[in-house]
């Protein structure tokens, strides 16, 4: 079988039994990432599940094949040190094919600075992680697994459920 | 040492010459035959606004492609193929021997065919030169009059706009956006565009374009003339393929290729808006004519003469555009009439989807939404993902049709985002663009 991730890399772990839904990661992140606090920013994002009664955070996998920097007509998205997918942003014109090529919706788009921005695990420091009071977001050296899917789904299952009540 | 033979410099083209020389285990000779400098198309509408300079535009300068090691023929067109032969002959008379050809000749804007569409101040915007002449023309409060309605008239809009033109779009087409969104998206992006200051006139059928003094006039069937300083043809495109005429090489609506994207000559492959590939979505053969389609076959094409043995899933069709900051995508079978379809308004936001089922699988989609509304963005890229991966979302889809703004839930707990961590276009983790190895 192929190794689709050059190891070895650290990456985002996240735990989503552990999250409370208390947004720290976001205000961390926005901060590294922009010097404000404003989660609008950030590009981790908290998503409620089951009628607000459970959280996770959703953030880029680092992915192997980094839909966005292969649909970058102009280069610039690139791969930096510590193997995450980061923009340039003096290269970036704003026009957002990196917003439709990532299939997990975890591209953003400035409208002030009319450029994309997305995770670039914070040049091997993710903030996210440093902030997480319940240890739900480590970096870790470990292969990138989807780490929401069985717990969204049981989440979600029992959200319907009642749904259909 | 084996000789490839690249015809045409756009995304395609480029995009190949990289992957060969990524995945190439011997030093190969490449010579890439090119009409223009390599440059982005998608980067114009930013030329236009002048938010970039010209020097941005280009996506390999003449030592780039020194560096790769790449032969290049600039400024000129191939005339002919012989695919018995294995050569090329080029618009000044050279010959050019090859072991296998990518041909990425591209399209060509094409002007709606009324007399005087080849007049003084009407112009294309398709090509650098074509953008360099529209940005002679435009300035403020100058009235602009953009014929076609369609994605490459919308990805100047803004700049347009932000020239301090005045600007008038005229569609032929009952609506706007005919190949891009439904109805119901297009008269929220009417209504929007409206609000913003631009007029539209749909359902225009221009008749003529004459000289009115230092202006334009244009004539329609039906309605009043207008007068424009500038006019704008954005009136479609058309394959560059009739220099292939007596080549061999097997031309429907573009050439045929197969799934690792070989035309009906084995050692001549195509790649991008010439090519007539398989729709990722719908399994029939389809000329696209879209950046990431090129960039795709590009790749795999590039692997393929490369030695490597590279099968492509097809090209899934996606367009994003954003007006007056409303962002307007598209993907996928989004226009299938005969699917089970859902649609969600929030006219306040404004903010619209229709999703488009087989089965439990999304196979279309359209999103609009407002460029600062960050589920907006988010959404995008997750419709692109339900669409790509085909995943079965099973019950979750009864919950998309009760609320088709929730599209995040329902991708995590299908659990999308583990049937697509393996997917890779080359079979192993893209490189960083500026990782092409160069040349020894």
């Amino acid at each position: 079988m192929t190794t689709l991730t050059a190891p070895p890399v650290r990456v985002l772990k996240i735990i989503p039994e552990r999250c409370t839904g208390c947004l720290r990661c976001e205000l961390a992140c926005s901060y590294m990432q922009t010097g404000e606090y404003r989660p609008a920013k950030s590009v981790i994002r908290v998503s409620p599940f089951e009628g607000h009664t459970s959280y996770a955070p959703y953030t880029c996998t680092q992915c192997a094949e980094g839909w966005c920097m292969t649909a970058c007509p102009v280069g610039a998205i690139t791969i930096n040190a510590v193997g995450a997918k980061d923009v340039v942003d003096d290269t970036c014109v704003g026009c957002k094919l990196c917003t439709i090529a990532c299939p997990y919706g975890t591209m953003f788009y400035d409208t002030d600075t009319r450029k994309a921005f997305k995770c670039n695990l914070c040049n091997g420091a993710p903030a996210c992680a440093e902030a997480c009071p319940t240890a739900a977001i480590l970096y870790e050296e470990t292969p990138t697994v989807d780490w929401l899917g069985d717990f969204a789904q049981e989440r979600f299952e029992h959200a319907l459920a009642l749904e259909a009540r | 040492m084996a000789r490839h033979l690249i015809i045409g410099g756009g995304t395609a083209g480029m995009n190949a010459i990289r992957t060969i020389r990524e995945e190439e285990s011997e030093r190969s000779e490449i010579t890439l035959v090119s009409a223009e400098k390599p440059y982005s198309r998608m980067v114009l509408p930013y030329y236009l606004d002048r938010s970039i300079a010209e020097s941005h535009v280009y996506t390999a300068t003449a030592k780039v492609l020194a560096g790769w090691g790449v032969k290049a023929h600039l400024g000129r067109r191939a005339a002919t193929l012989d695919t018995a032969a294995n050569a090329c002959t080029l618009d000044d008379g050279a010959r050019l021997e090859y072991d296998d050809c990518l041909i990425a000749t591209g399209s060509s804007a094409v002007r709606a065919p009324v007399p005087g569409a080849d007049g003084g101040k009407v112009h294309s915007f398709w090509t650098l030169d074509q953008a360099k002449g529209v940005l002679s023309e435009i300035a403020p409060g100058r009235h602009v009059v953009m014929v076609g309605a369609g994605f490459i008239s919308f990805t100047i809009l803004n700049s347009i706009l932000a020239l301090g033109a005045k600007l008038t779009v005229v569609e032929i087409a009952p609506r706007i956006l005919p190949r891009m969104v439904d109805a119901a998206g297009a008269e929220l992006v009417a209504k929007w565009l409206t609000e913003h200051g631009v007029s539209i006139r749909a359902g225009a059928v221009l008749t003529a374009i004459e000289d009115a003094k230092a202006k334009k006039r244009l004539r329609f069937e039906k309605g009043p003339d207008l007068l424009a300083d500038v006019v704008i043809m954005a009136t479609g495109i058309k394959t560059n393929l009739e220099w292939l005429n007596g080549s061999g090489v097997v031309v429907e609506r573009g050439i045929v290729v197969d799934n690792h994207l070989r035309s009906s000559v084995p050692n001549v492959y195509a790649a991008g808006d010439v090519a007539q590939g398989r729709d990722l979505v719908t399994g029939a053969p389809a000329v696209h004519a879209i950046e990431p389609t090129a960039q795709e076959h590009g790749r795999v094409a590039g692997a393929n003469m490369a030695g490597k043995s590279i099968g492509y899933k097809g090209s899934l069709l996606m367009n994003i555009v954003e007006v007056c900051h409303l962002d307007i995508a598209s993907f996928g079978a989004w226009d299938d009439g005969e699917a089970e379809t859902v649609t969600g308004l929030r006219a306040d936001r404004p903010a619209y989807r229709t999703l488009v089922w087989r089965g439990d699988r999304l196979i279309g989609a359209i999103i609009l939404g407002p460029s600062s509304d960050i589920w907006t963005t988010n959404d995008i890229g997750m419709l692109k993902g339900l669409v790509q991966s085909g995943s079965p979302v099973g019950r979750f889809k009864a919950h998309l049709a009760r609320n088709p703004f929730d599209i995040k839930p329902a991708y995590i707990a299908a659990r999308t985002t583990n049937l697509l961590l393996p997917e890779t276009v080359l079979g192993r983790p893209a490189k960083a663009p500026g990782e092409t190895p160069v040349a020894v």
